[in-house]
């Protein structure tokens, strides 16, 4: 496995870095500020495990999810899952984003001490990330709402693990649950394995730190209170009332790491948590695994969430919408590589010529 | 040694450094002020004259910069006192307008200008010649061969300048300044004149209507050194070949001649007036012999003047040979005795037979282990670099660093990570900092930093200041405060409380002298480094002309005054090679007191090296750094 030298080279410079935060771990050499990841001293560690944990680096991503979900029915649209429920908290928590279904999953881990601490992001001005371990029950509302600037989160893993945390749960974005597989696919034979829950986040795109420089500049002196994208637009909501951006100005912010990213719905995770697009209040969830299903029947159990059925016509929109992500960000990874970045994935695979085909079908 | 210098023995023979020479000849000439900035290999005439200032009835300062310095003496001879003006060659280029308009005016008190070249440049950024000036201000140039010359030509200096009341300089290099031989006292005067009145119609003033009596100054001293006993020709009456030279030249030479055996083939005509050059004495000479060779340091500057008088003189039938071109001497770098004797032997076809000087057999030489140039333990220039590089990187626009002149100048090697872009001469950083902050309005987008100490911030970045400030110009100005000219050996300046003559005075604050001009001002301090990249980062992120302040002692100030703590690892805790961190401490940090333990396979403090800053608890991934006890830094 190589080292720090090849991520910089091949990750960094070519801007494919989805700023998950595994790599960053107890290196002294890379470094992290805002939305910049870089290698701050040159390394000269042949091999590393910032490039084995990284999901930019090449990995196999179907042995991945055959080991961490091995009963579980494949999908190629939105991968390996059980159920699809539409889920939404019974009584809601202040600043949720959608239908409050993450943070009552998260109360229900830590109620019935499922982990030892859980690893949240959230931050006071509403806008910008900052990743923390929650312990306690009142921790779970500073991060409630999504922060849809990127953060590496994952550098808190040492923490935890300095922290002595045996069991940790993670509420993520999908590139950092792929990290988290990999860090344990890929861990040293004498490292004992991860024990990990974990929280998906679906996600399309996530922006780069300068958008926050253009919100303070077009709503000087205002307080954000909420970001959200329901289906009419990018909305800001501040303390002098509520902006609606255009998605397009908002994309221009887009981090480029983004555009190489397959995976919509955290299709490694033991349960996933979205919007539901048809409903406001409301979430979709994605159950993937045992641990993912015992949990969500917990919090059901203790009347923290409601679940309902899923329409059938909105799966087929949510399968059509990862498709497309999937789809516009292989073309981009085929230009990438042809452009000489070294291949992370195996663009020839079985799962990638179909992808492509479900995609040319629902063009037509 | 100061007592040396004022040691009221006349014709008792001390071994004296060159330095020490030049001293005593300004004392016993009667001067009653000195001015200089520092800068090797001059900076301990001055130190030596301040510390024996009152005693020896003298005022003695370290001048903000050179050009203060000399005008500083213009003043005090108006007023009839003797001044003595030091600094080194890049000084001297500070200077230029003060020297070529003093040329002008004249001076009143005798003012003697002492010059100190470093050949090779072994402790400046360049290797300039000062004769070149001596020539292109019109002003008359001595150059010793030997400390008793440097010690008598200084005194004879103020005779020479008074009676043609015209400053004049005195050249030295590195072997005179720092090399020691016997010098032979001379009489301290007993009395010393008091400034005369200045009256209504007095003037000292540089204008070109005293262009003419500034040409007749400079060809008086010519006939005056004619007769020069500074000036001397030994050798046989025909010689095959007249070896012309000055300073260290002429040691060499001489050495080189008597190795060879050739004292009757070859004759040797020393110069100690190299500017103007006595031209008739020279030509008696040279009408002796059919090929010349001239050995002098640095540039063909006197061969070329003999050229120019060979020009002037048909009679002359010489083959001419030195530096120029390259081909019987290096063009380039500092001479020594071996390169001058290798020169004549081939130029002769003599061969050598006595035992190389200088050259020690490999099989005897101890290894000296390899070092390469780095700050010392626990310098906070190395935090600085260190955190500025990073600052930079993780900010990821590419900034671009105009560095500047001091110690910190080794901050463009490894010990500072590279990092500077540009380099020019003291105060350059920042001008050069204003000029690209400007092309931001052509689109260009990277950051752009300026880095000085703060010595050279008062010596010439102020102007630059006050530049950058009112054209608002992109940039960071980053001063690093260590509160010392550490790379010349600690004289004080304007930041510090301490005069020449160990009096206190009022700092003056950079903070506020920054802040007067309107710039918004940072004061942080290195050794916090993570706290520091912060703000450093955010500094880049405002437009208009931002400073920063990286406050912290240098280390060897602080050594002298707190009780060190104890930093060591915890080899349970540090996991060596196995770490990953790739030896951290020691090959990135890289501060002499992190060394590695082979033996162990970890990480280890040498503790004689360490003054126990403690910046490298901060950086060592494992937690394995630990100090206790000692006192806390800056
Ligand atoms: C960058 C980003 C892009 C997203 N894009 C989409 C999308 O395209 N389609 C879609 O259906 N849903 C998307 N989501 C998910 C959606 O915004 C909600 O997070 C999700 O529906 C859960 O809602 P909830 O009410 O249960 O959340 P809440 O109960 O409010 O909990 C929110 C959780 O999100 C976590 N979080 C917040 N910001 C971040 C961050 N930057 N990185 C990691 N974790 C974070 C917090 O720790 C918190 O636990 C995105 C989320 C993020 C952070
Ligand atoms: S994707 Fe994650 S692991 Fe890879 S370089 Fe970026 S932050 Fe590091
Ligand atoms: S789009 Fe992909 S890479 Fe970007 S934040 Fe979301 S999951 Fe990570």
């Amino acid at each position: 496995m190589p080292g720090g030298m090849d991520l910089k080279n091949e990750v960094f410079q070519s801007s494919t870095c989805a700023l998950c935060g595994a790599c960053l771990d107890w290196c002294p050499y890379i470094a992290n500020m805002e939305d910049h990841l870089v290698m701050r001293f040159d390394c000269n560690v042949g091999e590393g495990r910032c490039y084995a944990v990284c999901p930019r680096t090449y990995a196999d991503w179907q042995a991945i999810g055959d080991r961490y979900l091995p009963d579980t029915p494949r999908n190629i649209e939105i991968g390996p899952y059980f159920n699809v429920f539409r889920v939404k908290a019974a009584a809601g928590i202040k600043g949720q984003q959608d239908g409050g279904t993450v943070s009552n999953l998260v109360k229900t881990i830590m109620e019935d001490e499922l982990a030892q601490a859980v690893l949240l992001t959230g931050s006071e001005d509403h806008v910008t990330p900052e990743p923390f371990l929650a312990v306690d029950i009142d921790d779970i509302e500073k991060a409630a709402g999504s922060r849809f600037l990127a953060s590496p989160g994952l550098r808190k893993i040492i923490e935890a693990q300095a922290n002595k945390v045996q069991k940790l749960a993670v509420v993520g974005r999908p590139c950092q649950i792929q990290a988290l597989r990999k860090m344990d696919f890929n861990r040293r034979p004498d490292k004992p394995p991860l024990d990990l829950i974990t929280i998906g986040l679906f996600c399309m795109w996530s922006l780069g730190w300068d958008f926050n420089e253009y919100l303070q500049k077009n709503f000087p002196g205002e307080k954000i209170l909420s970001l959200g994208i329901p289906q009419h637009g990018f909305v800001v909501k501040t303390d002098k009332g509520e902006h609606i951006l255009p998605l397009d100005e908002v994309k221009k912010f887009n981090k480029a790491g983004c555009g190489y990213c397959l995976d919509m719905t955290s299709e490694l995770a033991d349960i996933s948590v979205g919007a539901f697009e048809a409903e406001k209040g409301w979430n979709t969830v994605i159950v993937r695994s045992a641990k993912g299903q015992e949990l969500l029947d917990k919090a059901v159990e203790k009347d923290y969430l409601i679940c309902a059925d899923y329409p059938e016509e909105e799966l087929n929109r949510l399968k059509g919408a990862s498709i497309g992500k999937k789809n516009r960000n292989l073309n981009n990874i085929q230009a990438a590589f042809d452009k000489g970045v070294k291949p992370f994935i195996d663009l020839n695979s079985e799962m990638y010529a179909q992808v492509r085909k479900l995609a040319e079908g629902m063009v037509k | 040694m100061e007592w040396m210098i004022t040691a009221d023995e006349p014709g008792r023979t001390y071994l004296m450094q060159g330095n020490e020479a030049i001293a005593r000849g300004a004392l016993e000439a009667g001067i009653r002020f000195a001015a200089a900035y520092p800068g090797s290999p001059s900076s301990e005439i001055l130190a030596m004259l301040g510390h024996v200032a009152e005693k020896m009835d003298l005022y003695a300062e370290w001048s903000t910069n050179e050009t203060c310095a000399l005008e500083a003496c213009l003043g005090a001879s108006f007023a009839r006192v003797r001044s003595l003006c030091i600094m080194k060659q890049n000084g001297l280029l500070v200077v230029g307008d003060a020297l070529h308009s003093a040329s002008l005016s004249g001076v009143k008190g005798g003012l003697v200008l002492v010059v100190a070249d470093d050949p090779s440049a072994h402790s400046s950024t360049n290797e300039f010649d000062s004769r070149h000036q001596a020539r292109s201000a019109g002003l008359p140039m001595l150059e010793p061969a030997n400390m008793q010359e440097a010690k008598d030509m200084v005194k004879w200096g103020y005779e020479l300048s008074e009676q043609l009341q015209q400053l004049v300089m005195v050249r030295t290099v590195t072997r005179i300044n720092h090399g020691r031989s016997s010098v032979s006292l001379g009489e301290l005067p007993k009395e010393k004149p008091d400034p005369v009145t200045i009256g209504e119609w007095d003037r000292m003033v540089a204008i070109n209507w005293f262009k003419d009596a500034q040409i007749a100054k400079i060809d008086q001293a010519k006939s005056i050194f004619e007769t020069s006993p500074f000036n001397e020709y030994k050798g046989p009456e025909e010689p095959d070949m007249i070896i012309v030279t000055c300073g260290t030249g002429w040691l060499y030479s001489s050495e080189a001649v008597e190795a060879l055996g050739l004292r009757d083939r070859i004759g040797i005509l020393k110069i100690g007036t190299t500017y103007p050059l006595p031209e008739d004495f020279i030509v008696k000479h040279l009408l002796k012999t059919k090929k010349v060779l001239v050995i002098e340091e640095v540039d063909p500057f006197l061969e070329q003047n003999i050229a120019g008088i060979i020009a002037y003189h048909p009679e002359l039938q010489v083959e001419l040979l030195g530096r120029y071109g390259g081909k019987a001497m290096p063009r380039n770098g500092e001479l020594n005795p071996d390169i001058v004797r290798n020169t004549l032997a081939r130029l002769t076809g003599t061969a050598f037979t006595g035992p190389e000087t200088a050259v020690i057999p490999p099989e005897e030489a101890v290894a000296l282990p390899a070092r390469e140039l780095t700050f010392c333990a626990g310098c906070p220039h190395r935090a600085s670099f260190f955190l500025l590089k990073q600052t930079l990187r993780i900010q990821e626009g590419q900034g671009v660093v105009m560095g500047d002149i001091g110690c910190y100048t080794m901050g463009g090697q490894r010990a500072g990570h590279y990092l500077y872009n540009f380099l020019c001469c003291m105060g350059g950083g920042i001008n050069a900092a204003e000029g690209m902050g400007q092309l931001t309005r052509f689109g260009f987008k990277q950051p752009v930093l300026a880095l000085a100490g703060d010595s050279t911030f008062f010596h010439s970045c102020l102007p630059g200041l006050v530049n950058a400030k009112y054209h608002d110009s992109n940039m960071l100005f980053v001063v690093l405060d260590n509160s010392a000219t550490a790379m010349t050996g600690f004289q004080p300046h304007p930041g510090i409380g301490q005069t020449a003559m160990g009096k206190a005075a009022e700092p003056i604050s950079i903070k506020k002298v920054a802040e007067a001009i309107g710039c918004p001002v940072t004061v942080a301090d290195p050794f916090d480094i993570s706290g520091t990249t912060s703000k450093v980062y955010d500094l880049l992120k405002q437009p208009g002309l931002k400073v920063l302040i990286l406050k912290q002692e240098c280390a060897t100030l602080v050594v002298r005054k707190r009780e060190k703590p104890r930093v060591w690892v915890d080899q349970e805790l540090c996991r060596g090679d196995d770490c990953g961190c790739g030896r951290f401490c020691s090959r990135i940090w890289g501060c002499p007191g992190n060394i590695w333990d082979y033996e162990a396979g970890k990480a280890k403090i040498d503790e004689v090296v360490c003054v126990g800053c403690g910046v490298c608890i901060s950086l060592c991934p494992a937690g394995a750094i630990k100090m206790e006890g000692g006192g806390a830094c800056g």
